[in-house]
């Protein structure tokens, strides 16, 4: 058997291990050492690899901004700051038809610019806003439904642990690809808000209405957020403007985001030590699946397999557009089974060759920028389809009078959404890249 | 037996999340020292107070020397501390959608086997951590500024890595056992955020 062969042969071979419930980290890290094993016969190259490999990718510095996100999304919910965005949020568009919906999803976009994580934006959100909702007459469906879409927000609007990943692998600027985000992120916002107001109108009796708050509560509520707004342009502006790393900005994140939590009380040795438990589950897990795709990205790369991808789809002569249509439809498929990190590990070491040697009239950098805000959309639309989306399963989870089949139904809007926004986005690289000129 | 080893891996995860906390700090802290120093150098600073500014600027008011090296050992202990709890609520991410309809006794067989293949490949990473230190120890390589001995930071984790392997051995252990009694003994917590 050929290298080349072993390569190819290691896809089903992992795939399988992965539908057989081997964690995703795991299934890599055993494909990637049987791998390395076949192809140079023996196991020594492969055990001399993990002298340094473990301690390699779990020291590495750009990486270490992962765990430092999530335990500043936790303080920031320990701040009571998703309280504040969806109170401030839901006084100023609450009383319109669909509003307090519209408004869970505005203070979503916000949590999401000082939360580099989905699920956690939606776990927060959803305690904050799921009782509301129900409260003001909001149908089962829409109300779990938003919520869902919703947290998608927290990864699609920067800072984004999964851009981060995306950065590492491809060797781009954190910085820009946060900066490139941004666009996109606010129209996604936009973008569930008009599928809710479709929503209501379609469904007059899905959503209740709430009285209009007077303008003085308003500015007040909206006085209340100052802190997300202080961490935000910190934070994304500091990285961006080049006055520190990515890692010392989420430092700094954590350390702003923590004393405010401290100060509003919500910050105690008995929540402190549960935000390390959280994080600690989430970034084990995550290092896990970084160390097994690093494992099974460096067999990979050894039995060619990813060279000879990019100079194939070269070789047939398809169109670029083809191509990159072909490849975000493939991730919109296995999202509906996979995780978005273990996606991305898995796969951006074969299509980004590929994407890098296709033309599509943009410098090199700005191609690898654009399809990876492509990447991180697609991926994320997965969290939210039916039928194993895992935001709507966490929302689901919190909302037991309401039978996930109505979720399903309701989420609908937001997918179709989602995949609206997609071909605008890659219709038109220039709305990602705006921000870059 | 089974809170013995939770109350070890909290610990653990405790432990790295001070460590996490520490990184946090002398990040901060660098950068304080940093722009304070850059603020010191300027015009206005080293026209009116000169003096005093140099005097601060040579007191060592600056970013913390090699201060991603401690980063970068200090990361990697919390990394290898945040296992063991990950192991025992079993927070690893994975695709359930295709054996959730085999018959319970497949499923638990099924979770006996990943359980020990999990164990085999933790032992192997902490062992082959402990081979990779000794080589750093044999070569005496030292960090690029602050000029710490390398095998001091391998050191430093493996500690959470050997506790690591002993968690998944555990882990294997009470797969078995269940696979064996046809019961589950320690359910999984929700499923990790990320």
């Amino acid at each position: 058997m050929s290298t080349l062969d072993i390569g190819l042969l290691s896809f089903p071979g992992l795939l399988l291990l992965i539908f057989l419930r081997v964690p995703i980290g795991l299934a890599m890290f055993v494909a990637g050492f049987v791998g390395l094993w076949m192809i140079n016969g023996s196991p020594n190259i492969a055990m001399a690899k993990l002298k340094s490999e473990t301690y390699g990718q779990f020291s590495n510095y750009s990486l270490s901004i992962v765990p430092i996100f999530l335990l500043m999304g936790h303080f920031a919910t320990l701040g009571g700051m998703s309280q504040a965005l969806f109170k401030a949020a839901e006084s100023w568009i609450g009383h319109r038809k669909g509003g307090v919906a519209m408004a869970a999803i505005g203070a979503c976009a916000g949590f999401g610019a000082i939360c580099g994580s989905s699920l956690a934006t939606a776990a927060t959100m959803g305690r904050v806003a799921l009782p509301e909702l129900r409260n003001y007459g909001y149908a089962g469906g829409i109300s779990t439904a938003t919520l869902a879409a919703g947290g998608t927000l927290g990864i699609l609007i920067p800072p984004s642990v999964v851009l981060v990943i995306y950065a590492i692998l491809t060797e781009q600027n954190i910085a820009k690809l946060f900066l490139a985000a941004f666009i996109p992120g606010l129209l996604a916002a936009l973008g569930y808000i008009i599928a809710i107001s479709i929503y209501v109108r379609v469904h007059p009796n899905a959503a209740g209405t709430r009285p209009r708050v007077p303008y003085s509560e308003r500015f007040d509520n909206l006085l209340d957020v100052w802190p997300v707004l202080v961490v935000f342009i910190t934070v994304v502006g500091g990285i961006y403007g080049g006055i520190f790393t990515p890692t010392e900005g989420a430092s700094i994140g954590a350390l702003g985001t923590g004393a405010i939590a401290f100060a509003n009380g919500g910050l105690n040795w008995s929540t402190l030590k549960e935000s390390f438990m959280v994080t600690a589950r989430s970034s084990a897990m995550i290092f896990l699946i970084v160390l097994g795709a690093g494992f099974y990205n460096g067999f990979l790369a050894q039995s060619q397999v990813p060279q000879m991808a990019s100079s194939w789809v070269i070789g047939q002569g398809f169109s670029p557009w083809t191509v990159l249509v072909i490849i975000l439809g493939f991730y919109l498929l296995l999202g509906c089974v996979m995780d978005s990190l273990s996606m991305i590990l898995l796969t951006i070491p074969i299509f980004f060759p590929v994407i890098n040697a296709l033309d599509f009239g943009m410098t090199a950098e700005h191609t690898a920028i654009w399809f990876g805000i492509l990447v991180l959309i697609v991926v994320e639309v997965g969290l939210i389809t039916p039928p194993v989306g895992m935001n709507l399963f966490i929302i689901n989870a919190m909302e037991r009078t309401t039978p996930i089949v109505e979720t399903y139904k309701a989420v609908t809007y937001f997918v179709a959404s989602d995949l609206i926004r997609t071909a605008i986005l890659v219709a038109f690289p220039s709305i990602t890249l705006f921000l870059l000129h | 037996m089974t809170r013995f080893f939770l109350g070890l891996s909290r610990l653990f995860a405790l432990m790295g999340g001070i460590m996490l906390t520490i990184v946090i700090m002398i990040t901060s802290i660098s950068i304080l020292g940093r722009s304070l120093n850059s603020l010191l150098h300027s015009d206005f600073f080293q026209s009116a107070l000169g003096g005093l500014s140099n005097w601060l600027i040579d007191a060592g008011i600056g970013s913390i020397k090699g201060d991603f090296e401690l980063v970068e050992a200090a990361m990697a202990f919390s990394i290898f501390a945040f296992i063991p709890l990950t192991q025992m609520t079993n927070g690893h991410a994975a695709v359930d959608l295709f054996t959730a309809w085999l018959p319970k006794r497949a499923q638990l067989v099924l979770r006996m086997l990943i359980e020990i293949l999990f164990a085999v490949v933790l032992v192997i990473i902490a062992k082959q951590l402990f081979e990779g230190m000794s080589s750093k120890m044999r070569s005496g390589q030292t960090t690029f500024l602050l000029e710490f001995k390398v095998w001091w930071a391998y050191a430093l984790s493996l500690v959470p890595a050997v506790v690591a392997a002993v968690v998944g051995i555990y882990m294997a252990l009470v797969r078995t056992y269940e696979a064996a009694v046809g019961r589950v003994i320690i359910a999984d917590e929700m499923g990790a955020e990320h």
